[in-house]
Protein backbone atom coordinates (compact mmCIF):
# COMPACT_ATOMS: atom_id res chain seq x y z
CA UNK A 1 0.00 0.00 0.00
CA UNK A 2 3.12 2.23 0.73
CA UNK A 3 4.37 1.60 -2.31
CA UNK A 4 1.20 2.59 -4.35
CA UNK A 5 0.37 5.77 -2.54
CA UNK A 6 4.55 6.45 -2.88
CA UNK A 7 3.85 6.09 -6.87
CA UNK A 8 0.50 8.27 -6.94
CA UNK A 9 2.67 10.41 -5.11
CA UNK A 10 5.60 10.27 -8.26
CA UNK A 11 2.31 10.55 -10.45
CA UNK A 12 1.20 13.95 -8.70
CA UNK A 13 5.03 15.14 -8.84
CA UNK A 14 4.97 13.78 -12.67
CA UNK A 15 2.44 16.21 -13.83
CA UNK A 16 3.88 19.33 -12.05
CA UNK A 17 6.97 18.35 -13.83
CA UNK A 18 5.37 18.00 -17.08
CA UNK A 19 3.14 21.52 -16.74
CA UNK A 20 5.96 23.61 -14.99
CA UNK A 21 9.52 22.14 -15.69
CA UNK A 22 9.70 20.04 -18.68
CA UNK A 23 7.93 23.56 -20.96
CA UNK A 24 11.59 25.19 -19.75
CA UNK A 25 13.42 22.80 -21.36
CA UNK A 26 11.85 21.28 -24.38
CA UNK A 27 9.62 22.01 -27.12
CA UNK A 28 5.71 20.77 -26.84
CA UNK A 29 6.65 17.77 -29.21
CA UNK A 30 9.75 16.70 -27.67
CA UNK A 31 8.24 16.85 -24.02
CA UNK A 32 7.58 13.03 -22.73
CA UNK A 33 4.56 12.08 -21.21
CA UNK A 34 5.74 10.73 -17.95
CA UNK A 35 2.77 9.80 -16.22
CA UNK A 36 2.32 7.41 -19.52
CA UNK A 37 5.71 6.01 -18.34
CA UNK A 38 4.06 5.07 -14.85
CA UNK A 39 0.63 4.01 -16.18
CA UNK A 40 2.51 1.64 -18.20
CA UNK A 41 4.47 0.45 -15.56
CA UNK A 42 2.00 -0.04 -13.04
CA UNK A 43 0.38 -2.00 -15.65
CA UNK A 44 2.79 -4.22 -15.53
CA UNK A 45 3.55 -4.73 -11.54
CA UNK A 46 0.53 -4.01 -10.12
CA UNK A 47 -2.51 -6.19 -9.32
CA UNK A 48 -5.86 -5.02 -11.59
CA UNK A 49 -7.73 -3.35 -9.30
CA UNK A 50 -5.02 -1.76 -7.87
CA UNK A 51 -3.85 -0.51 -12.24
CA UNK A 52 -7.60 0.97 -12.39
CA UNK A 53 -7.25 3.00 -9.67
CA UNK A 54 -4.06 4.35 -10.07
CA UNK A 55 -5.13 4.85 -14.01
CA UNK A 56 -8.17 6.73 -12.72
CA UNK A 57 -6.72 9.02 -10.48
CA UNK A 58 -3.71 9.34 -12.77
CA UNK A 59 -5.66 9.80 -15.81
CA UNK A 60 -8.22 12.45 -14.10
CA UNK A 61 -4.90 14.64 -12.77
CA UNK A 62 -3.25 14.84 -16.00
CA UNK A 63 -6.63 15.83 -17.16
CA UNK A 64 -7.27 18.65 -14.43
CA UNK A 65 -3.37 19.75 -16.84
CA UNK A 66 -4.64 19.35 -20.24
CA UNK A 67 -7.04 20.20 -22.85
CA UNK A 68 -10.27 21.30 -21.51
CA UNK A 69 -12.38 18.21 -20.32
CA UNK A 70 -11.99 15.82 -17.34
CA UNK A 71 -12.34 11.86 -18.69
CA UNK A 72 -10.14 11.93 -21.70
CA UNK A 73 -7.20 10.96 -19.97
CA UNK A 74 -9.09 8.87 -17.37
CA UNK A 75 -10.35 6.53 -20.32
CA UNK A 76 -7.72 6.23 -22.47
CA UNK A 77 -5.19 4.92 -19.40
CA UNK A 78 -8.23 2.64 -18.34
CA UNK A 79 -7.97 1.04 -22.02
CA UNK A 80 -4.69 1.29 -21.60
CA UNK A 81 -4.03 -0.36 -18.38
CA UNK A 82 -6.60 -3.30 -19.73
CA UNK A 83 -4.08 -4.08 -22.60
CA UNK A 84 -1.22 -4.07 -21.21
CA UNK A 85 -2.84 -6.94 -18.60
CA UNK A 86 -3.97 -8.59 -22.14
CA UNK A 87 -0.31 -8.64 -23.25
CA UNK A 88 1.84 -8.86 -20.36
CA UNK A 89 0.37 -12.23 -19.83
CA UNK A 90 1.24 -13.50 -23.50
CA UNK A 91 5.11 -11.28 -23.35
CA UNK A 92 8.31 -12.03 -21.62
CA UNK A 93 8.39 -8.29 -19.60
CA UNK A 94 11.67 -9.23 -17.90
CA UNK A 95 13.25 -8.31 -21.17
CA UNK A 96 14.56 -5.01 -20.96
CA UNK A 97 14.54 -3.96 -24.57
CA UNK A 98 10.91 -5.41 -24.89
CA UNK A 99 9.44 -3.13 -22.11
CA UNK A 100 10.85 -0.38 -24.04
CA UNK A 101 9.08 -1.78 -27.02
CA UNK A 102 5.92 -1.76 -25.10
CA UNK A 103 6.74 1.94 -23.65
CA UNK A 104 6.46 2.53 -27.61
CA UNK A 105 3.21 0.56 -27.97
CA UNK A 106 1.77 2.57 -25.06
CA UNK A 107 2.78 5.77 -26.82
CA UNK A 108 1.26 4.82 -30.11
CA UNK A 109 -1.80 3.77 -28.25
CA UNK A 110 -2.38 6.22 -26.42
CA UNK A 111 -2.11 8.45 -29.35
CA UNK A 112 -4.24 6.59 -31.53
CA UNK A 113 -6.96 7.04 -28.48
CA UNK A 114 -6.57 10.47 -27.96
CA UNK A 115 -7.08 11.03 -31.55
CA UNK A 116 -9.76 8.81 -31.86
CA UNK A 117 -11.93 10.18 -29.12
CA UNK A 118 -11.09 14.10 -30.08
CA UNK A 119 -12.32 13.53 -33.62
CA UNK A 120 -15.18 10.89 -32.83
CA UNK A 121 -16.63 12.47 -29.52
CA UNK A 122 -15.30 16.25 -29.60
CA UNK A 123 -15.28 17.04 -33.50
CA UNK A 124 -12.11 18.29 -32.94
CA UNK A 125 -10.18 16.51 -36.22
CA UNK A 126 -7.28 18.72 -36.66
CA UNK A 127 -5.81 17.81 -33.43
CA UNK A 128 -5.01 14.14 -35.75
CA UNK A 129 -2.70 16.85 -37.61
CA UNK A 130 -1.18 18.17 -34.53
CA UNK A 131 -1.39 14.19 -33.27
CA UNK A 132 0.82 12.40 -36.06
CA UNK A 133 3.32 15.13 -36.52
CA UNK A 134 4.16 14.70 -32.73
CA UNK A 135 4.25 11.17 -32.70
CA UNK A 136 7.93 10.42 -34.16
CA UNK A 137 9.60 12.87 -31.87
CA UNK A 138 7.51 11.66 -28.44
CA UNK A 139 8.32 7.88 -29.22
CA UNK A 140 12.08 8.81 -28.87
CA UNK A 141 11.54 11.35 -26.07
CA UNK A 142 9.10 8.84 -24.29
CA UNK A 143 11.88 5.64 -24.55
CA UNK A 144 14.72 7.90 -23.82
CA UNK A 145 12.69 8.48 -20.20
CA UNK A 146 11.72 5.73 -19.64
CA UNK A 147 14.94 4.23 -19.71
CA UNK A 148 16.33 6.70 -17.18
CA UNK A 149 12.86 6.40 -14.75
CA UNK A 150 13.51 2.59 -15.15
CA UNK A 151 17.34 2.91 -14.05
CA UNK A 152 16.36 5.39 -11.44
CA UNK A 153 13.84 2.95 -9.88
CA UNK A 154 16.10 0.06 -9.62
CA UNK A 155 18.24 2.42 -7.92
CA UNK A 156 15.62 3.09 -5.66
CA UNK A 157 14.24 -0.32 -5.25
CA UNK A 158 13.99 -0.72 -1.92
CA UNK A 159 11.91 2.41 -1.39
CA UNK A 160 8.92 1.50 -3.89
CA UNK A 161 8.67 -2.15 -3.24
CA UNK A 162 10.32 -5.38 -4.65
CA UNK A 163 8.16 -6.59 -7.73
CA UNK A 164 8.47 -9.66 -9.63
CA UNK A 165 8.10 -10.09 -13.20
CA UNK A 166 9.87 -7.10 -14.88
CA UNK A 167 12.42 -5.82 -16.43
CA UNK A 168 15.56 -5.84 -14.68
CA UNK A 169 13.51 -6.65 -11.17
CA UNK A 170 12.94 -10.13 -11.63
CA UNK A 171 16.08 -11.36 -9.71
CA UNK A 172 15.72 -9.05 -7.19
CA UNK A 173 12.19 -9.89 -6.48
CA UNK A 174 10.58 -11.31 -2.97
CA UNK A 175 9.94 -14.62 -4.83
CA UNK A 176 13.99 -14.91 -5.80
CA UNK A 177 15.31 -13.51 -2.70
CA UNK A 178 17.03 -10.09 -2.88
CA UNK B 1 -25.49 -16.68 -13.95
CA UNK B 2 -23.04 -16.31 -11.21
CA UNK B 3 -21.02 -18.78 -12.85
CA UNK B 4 -20.94 -16.73 -16.09
CA UNK B 5 -20.25 -13.30 -13.93
CA UNK B 6 -17.41 -15.14 -12.27
CA UNK B 7 -16.12 -16.74 -15.94
CA UNK B 8 -16.71 -13.38 -17.49
CA UNK B 9 -15.46 -11.17 -14.69
CA UNK B 10 -12.21 -9.26 -16.79
CA UNK B 11 -14.31 -8.43 -19.78
CA UNK B 12 -17.34 -6.93 -18.14
CA UNK B 13 -15.07 -4.99 -15.71
CA UNK B 14 -13.55 -3.75 -18.61
CA UNK B 15 -16.89 -3.14 -20.84
CA UNK B 16 -18.15 -1.10 -17.62
CA UNK B 17 -14.66 0.99 -16.50
CA UNK B 18 -14.99 1.85 -20.76
CA UNK B 19 -18.41 2.48 -21.05
CA UNK B 20 -18.47 4.65 -17.25
CA UNK B 21 -15.17 6.08 -18.13
CA UNK B 22 -16.77 7.55 -22.01
CA UNK B 23 -19.70 8.81 -20.57
CA UNK B 24 -17.50 10.78 -17.62
CA UNK B 25 -15.76 12.20 -20.91
CA UNK B 26 -18.92 12.75 -23.01
CA UNK B 27 -20.66 14.42 -20.35
CA UNK B 28 -18.25 16.52 -19.58
CA UNK B 29 -17.77 17.83 -23.46
CA UNK B 30 -20.90 19.10 -22.67
CA UNK B 31 -19.85 21.07 -19.51
CA UNK B 32 -16.61 22.19 -21.39
CA UNK B 33 -16.32 25.97 -19.13
CA UNK B 34 -17.52 24.58 -15.52
CA UNK B 35 -14.87 23.64 -13.90
CA UNK B 36 -15.34 20.25 -11.82
CA UNK B 37 -14.36 19.79 -8.31
CA UNK B 38 -12.03 17.51 -8.82
CA UNK B 39 -10.29 19.85 -11.80
CA UNK B 40 -10.81 22.98 -9.09
CA UNK B 41 -8.69 21.04 -6.39
CA UNK B 42 -6.34 19.97 -8.47
CA UNK B 43 -5.44 23.63 -9.37
CA UNK B 44 -5.83 24.62 -5.94
CA UNK B 45 -3.55 21.90 -4.90
CA UNK B 46 -1.08 22.23 -7.64
CA UNK B 47 -0.52 26.47 -7.62
CA UNK B 48 1.74 27.02 -4.60
CA UNK B 49 3.60 24.17 -6.27
CA UNK B 50 3.58 25.80 -9.69
CA UNK B 51 4.35 28.89 -8.03
CA UNK B 52 7.28 27.61 -6.28
CA UNK B 53 8.57 25.89 -9.14
CA UNK B 54 8.36 28.98 -11.36
CA UNK B 55 10.44 30.83 -8.39
CA UNK B 56 12.60 28.06 -8.23
CA UNK B 57 13.64 28.35 -11.66
CA UNK B 58 13.84 31.98 -12.04
CA UNK B 59 15.80 32.42 -8.86
CA UNK B 60 18.06 29.59 -10.46
CA UNK B 61 18.40 30.85 -13.62
CA UNK B 62 19.22 34.62 -12.01
CA UNK B 63 21.72 32.97 -10.22
CA UNK B 64 23.04 30.94 -13.71
CA UNK B 65 23.46 34.17 -15.18
CA UNK B 66 24.71 36.58 -12.28
CA UNK B 67 26.97 34.12 -10.57
CA UNK B 68 27.78 30.70 -12.42
CA UNK B 69 28.79 31.87 -15.48
CA UNK B 70 30.85 34.54 -14.03
CA UNK B 71 33.11 31.97 -12.22
CA UNK B 72 35.40 31.66 -14.76
CA UNK B 73 35.59 35.14 -15.46
CA UNK B 74 36.44 35.97 -11.41
CA UNK B 75 39.24 33.03 -11.67
CA UNK B 76 40.49 35.24 -14.83
CA UNK B 77 39.98 38.58 -13.07
CA UNK B 78 40.45 37.83 -9.20
CA UNK B 79 41.43 41.20 -8.32
CA UNK B 80 38.28 42.77 -9.45
CA UNK B 81 36.89 41.04 -6.37
CA UNK B 82 33.53 40.35 -4.51
CA UNK B 83 32.27 44.22 -4.87
CA UNK B 84 32.42 44.27 -8.64
CA UNK B 85 30.54 40.78 -8.67
CA UNK B 86 27.72 42.14 -6.65
CA UNK B 87 27.64 45.03 -9.02
CA UNK B 88 27.50 42.61 -11.50
CA UNK B 89 24.67 40.73 -10.27
CA UNK B 90 22.95 43.95 -9.17
CA UNK B 91 23.56 44.83 -12.83
CA UNK B 92 22.33 42.07 -13.90
CA UNK B 93 19.13 42.14 -11.42
CA UNK B 94 18.39 45.77 -12.60
CA UNK B 95 18.53 45.25 -16.59
CA UNK B 96 16.29 41.64 -15.75
CA UNK B 97 13.91 44.69 -13.78
CA UNK B 98 14.42 47.17 -16.51
CA UNK B 99 13.33 44.29 -19.19
CA UNK B 100 10.49 43.30 -17.48
CA UNK B 101 9.20 46.53 -17.08
CA UNK B 102 9.60 47.14 -21.11
CA UNK B 103 7.37 44.62 -21.19
CA UNK B 104 4.77 45.40 -18.84
CA UNK B 105 4.81 48.84 -20.33
CA UNK B 106 4.16 47.42 -23.61
CA UNK B 107 1.58 45.22 -22.10
CA UNK B 108 0.05 47.98 -20.41
CA UNK B 109 -0.09 50.10 -22.88
CA UNK B 110 -1.81 47.67 -25.27
CA UNK B 111 -4.37 47.18 -22.71
CA UNK B 112 -4.87 51.07 -22.65
CA UNK B 113 -5.55 51.38 -26.72
CA UNK B 114 -8.31 48.53 -25.87
CA UNK B 115 -10.11 50.88 -23.80
CA UNK B 116 -10.92 48.09 -21.18
CA UNK B 117 -9.96 47.35 -17.90
CA UNK B 118 -7.40 44.80 -17.48
CA UNK B 119 -5.49 42.15 -14.65
CA UNK B 120 -2.17 41.55 -15.32
CA UNK B 121 -1.11 37.78 -14.94
CA UNK B 122 2.14 35.78 -14.32
CA UNK B 123 2.34 32.82 -16.61
CA UNK B 124 2.87 29.66 -13.81
CA UNK B 125 2.68 26.15 -16.31
CA UNK B 126 2.09 25.24 -19.25
CA UNK B 127 0.18 22.14 -20.69
CA UNK B 128 0.44 18.43 -19.87
CA UNK B 129 0.36 16.89 -23.53
CA UNK B 130 1.99 17.44 -26.84
CA UNK B 131 -1.51 17.93 -28.27
CA UNK B 132 -2.95 20.56 -26.73
CA UNK B 133 -2.54 24.04 -26.35
CA UNK B 134 -3.46 25.98 -22.77
CA UNK B 135 -1.40 27.54 -19.96
CA UNK B 136 -1.69 28.80 -16.55
CA UNK B 137 -1.75 31.62 -14.80
CA UNK B 138 -1.57 32.82 -10.93
CA UNK B 139 -4.94 34.70 -10.84
CA UNK B 140 -8.06 33.47 -10.68
CA UNK B 141 -11.73 33.11 -9.24
CA UNK B 142 -10.16 35.12 -5.87
CA UNK B 143 -9.01 38.28 -8.31
CA UNK B 144 -12.68 37.93 -9.97
CA UNK B 145 -11.30 36.16 -12.97
CA UNK B 146 -14.35 33.75 -14.47
CA UNK B 147 -14.38 31.43 -17.71
CA UNK B 148 -14.63 33.13 -20.87
CA UNK B 149 -12.85 36.02 -19.94
CA UNK B 150 -10.33 36.91 -22.96
CA UNK B 151 -6.46 36.80 -22.38
CA UNK B 152 -4.20 39.34 -24.24
CA UNK B 153 -0.31 40.18 -24.29
CA UNK B 154 1.69 42.67 -25.79
CA UNK B 155 1.28 41.24 -29.52
CA UNK B 156 -2.01 40.36 -29.64
CA UNK B 157 -4.73 37.48 -28.45
CA UNK B 158 -3.25 35.14 -26.42
CA UNK B 159 -7.02 32.93 -26.02
CA UNK B 160 -9.61 33.05 -23.04
CA UNK B 161 -10.21 31.08 -19.14
CA UNK B 162 -11.54 27.65 -19.53
CA UNK B 163 -10.82 26.72 -16.15
CA UNK B 164 -10.79 28.63 -13.05
CA UNK B 165 -9.59 27.69 -9.38
CA UNK B 166 -9.31 30.58 -7.18
CA UNK B 167 -5.77 31.29 -7.11
CA UNK B 168 -5.36 30.01 -10.97
CA UNK B 169 -6.90 29.32 -14.25
CA UNK B 170 -6.33 27.40 -17.64
CA UNK B 171 -6.04 29.43 -20.38
CA UNK B 172 -6.86 28.07 -24.05
CA UNK B 173 -4.45 29.37 -26.47
CA UNK B 174 -5.89 30.25 -29.93
CA UNK B 175 -3.49 27.83 -31.33
CA UNK B 176 -5.46 25.02 -29.76
CA UNK B 177 -7.32 22.63 -32.11
CA UNK B 178 -10.34 23.32 -30.53
CA UNK B 179 -10.29 27.09 -30.40
CA UNK B 180 -12.14 29.11 -32.97
CA UNK B 181 -12.50 32.66 -32.93
CA UNK B 182 -14.39 35.02 -35.49
CA UNK B 183 -11.57 37.51 -37.31
CA UNK B 184 -11.33 39.25 -40.24
CA UNK B 185 -8.32 40.15 -42.49
CA UNK B 186 -8.18 43.92 -41.32
CA UNK B 187 -7.06 45.01 -45.02
CA UNK B 188 -9.47 43.85 -47.06
CA UNK B 189 -11.78 43.22 -43.97
CA UNK B 190 -13.23 39.54 -44.86
CA UNK B 191 -14.73 37.74 -42.21
CA UNK B 192 -13.40 34.10 -41.93
CA UNK B 193 -13.03 31.71 -38.72
CA UNK B 194 -9.68 31.29 -37.11
CA UNK B 195 -8.87 27.96 -35.79
CA UNK B 196 -6.19 26.94 -34.03
CA UNK B 197 -3.35 24.26 -35.71
CA UNK B 198 -1.06 23.74 -32.92
CA UNK B 199 1.44 25.99 -33.49
CA UNK B 200 -0.39 28.03 -36.03
CA UNK B 201 -3.49 29.14 -37.66
CA UNK B 202 -6.36 28.82 -40.02
CA UNK B 203 -8.60 30.36 -41.74
CA UNK B 204 -11.76 28.89 -42.76
CA UNK B 205 -14.99 30.28 -44.35
CA UNK B 206 -12.55 33.39 -45.94
CA UNK B 207 -14.31 34.41 -49.19
CA UNK B 208 -12.50 32.82 -52.60
CA UNK B 209 -13.10 36.92 -54.25
CA UNK B 210 -11.23 38.19 -51.26
CA UNK B 211 -7.84 39.61 -52.83
CA UNK B 212 -5.87 38.38 -49.24
CA UNK B 213 -2.16 38.56 -49.41
CA UNK B 214 1.12 36.83 -47.55
CA UNK B 215 1.64 39.56 -44.60
CA UNK B 216 -1.59 40.57 -44.14
CA UNK B 217 -3.06 41.23 -40.39
CA UNK B 218 -5.41 39.19 -39.11
CA UNK B 219 -7.82 40.52 -36.12
CA UNK B 220 -10.74 39.89 -34.09
CA UNK B 221 -13.81 40.47 -35.50
CA UNK B 222 -15.86 40.96 -32.07
CA UNK B 223 -18.54 38.68 -33.37
CA UNK B 224 -18.51 36.14 -30.97
CA UNK B 225 -18.79 38.34 -27.86
CA UNK B 226 -16.03 37.05 -26.05
CA UNK B 227 -12.97 39.32 -27.63
CA UNK B 228 -13.21 42.59 -28.25
CA UNK B 229 -13.01 43.46 -31.70
CA UNK B 230 -9.79 44.70 -33.76
CA UNK B 231 -7.29 42.72 -31.20
CA UNK B 232 -4.35 41.15 -33.39
CA UNK B 233 -4.32 37.25 -34.04
CA UNK B 234 -1.80 36.79 -36.89
CA UNK B 235 0.02 37.46 -39.99
CA UNK B 236 -1.10 35.60 -43.08
CA UNK B 237 1.16 33.17 -43.97
CA UNK B 238 0.06 31.70 -47.18
CA UNK B 239 -3.16 31.84 -49.45
CA UNK B 240 -3.85 29.09 -51.73
CA UNK B 241 -6.98 29.07 -54.07
CA UNK B 242 -8.21 25.72 -55.26
CA UNK B 243 -9.82 25.36 -58.68
CA UNK B 244 -13.45 24.75 -57.27
CA UNK B 245 -14.89 25.66 -54.20
CA UNK B 246 -16.46 28.69 -52.48
CA UNK B 247 -13.62 29.29 -50.09
CA UNK B 248 -9.82 29.89 -50.01
CA UNK B 249 -7.15 28.19 -47.79
CA UNK B 250 -5.50 30.47 -45.67
CA UNK B 251 -2.92 30.27 -43.02
CA UNK B 252 -1.62 32.66 -40.29
CA UNK B 253 1.20 32.74 -37.90
CA UNK B 254 -0.13 33.90 -34.34
CA UNK B 255 1.65 37.42 -33.30
CA UNK B 256 2.07 35.97 -30.29
CA UNK B 257 5.18 33.83 -29.74
CA UNK B 258 3.86 31.81 -27.39
CA UNK B 259 6.68 29.56 -26.48
CA UNK B 260 7.95 32.74 -24.79
CA UNK B 261 4.87 34.17 -22.54
CA UNK B 262 5.84 35.23 -19.48
CA UNK B 263 3.42 37.76 -18.66
CA UNK B 264 -0.08 38.57 -19.60
CA UNK B 265 -3.28 40.58 -18.91
CA UNK B 266 -7.04 39.16 -18.56
CA UNK B 267 -9.43 41.42 -20.09
CA UNK B 268 -12.13 42.00 -16.79
CA UNK B 269 -14.01 45.21 -17.53
CA UNK B 270 -16.03 46.41 -20.57
CA UNK B 271 -15.09 49.74 -22.40
CA UNK B 272 -14.19 52.63 -20.30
Amino acid sequence: MKGFLLFLLTGILFALLQTSVLPLFFLPNWRPNLILILILYLGLSENLSRALIAALLLGAIQDSFCGATLGLYVSVYVVIILVTRLLSGQLNVESPPLLLLLIAGGTLLQNLLVGFYLTVFAETASVLHILLSAIPLQLISNMFFATILLFLLLRFQRLFGYRSGLAGLMYQSKHHGS
Amino acid sequence: MRELLERYRFLLLAIALLLATVLLYSYNLRQKTATTFFERAVLTFATPFQVGIDGTTDTITASWKNYLWLVDARQRNIELGQENLELRAQLQQVQEIALQNKRLRKLLAFVDDLDHSALPAQVIGEDGSNWARTIIIDKGTRSGLHAGFPVVAAAGVVGRIIKTAPDSSRVLLITDASSAIAALIQRTRTRGVARGQGNNLSIEYALRDAEIQVGDLLVTSGMGGVFPKGLPLGLVESVTKDQFGLFQQITATPTNDFSYLEEVMVIVGEDR
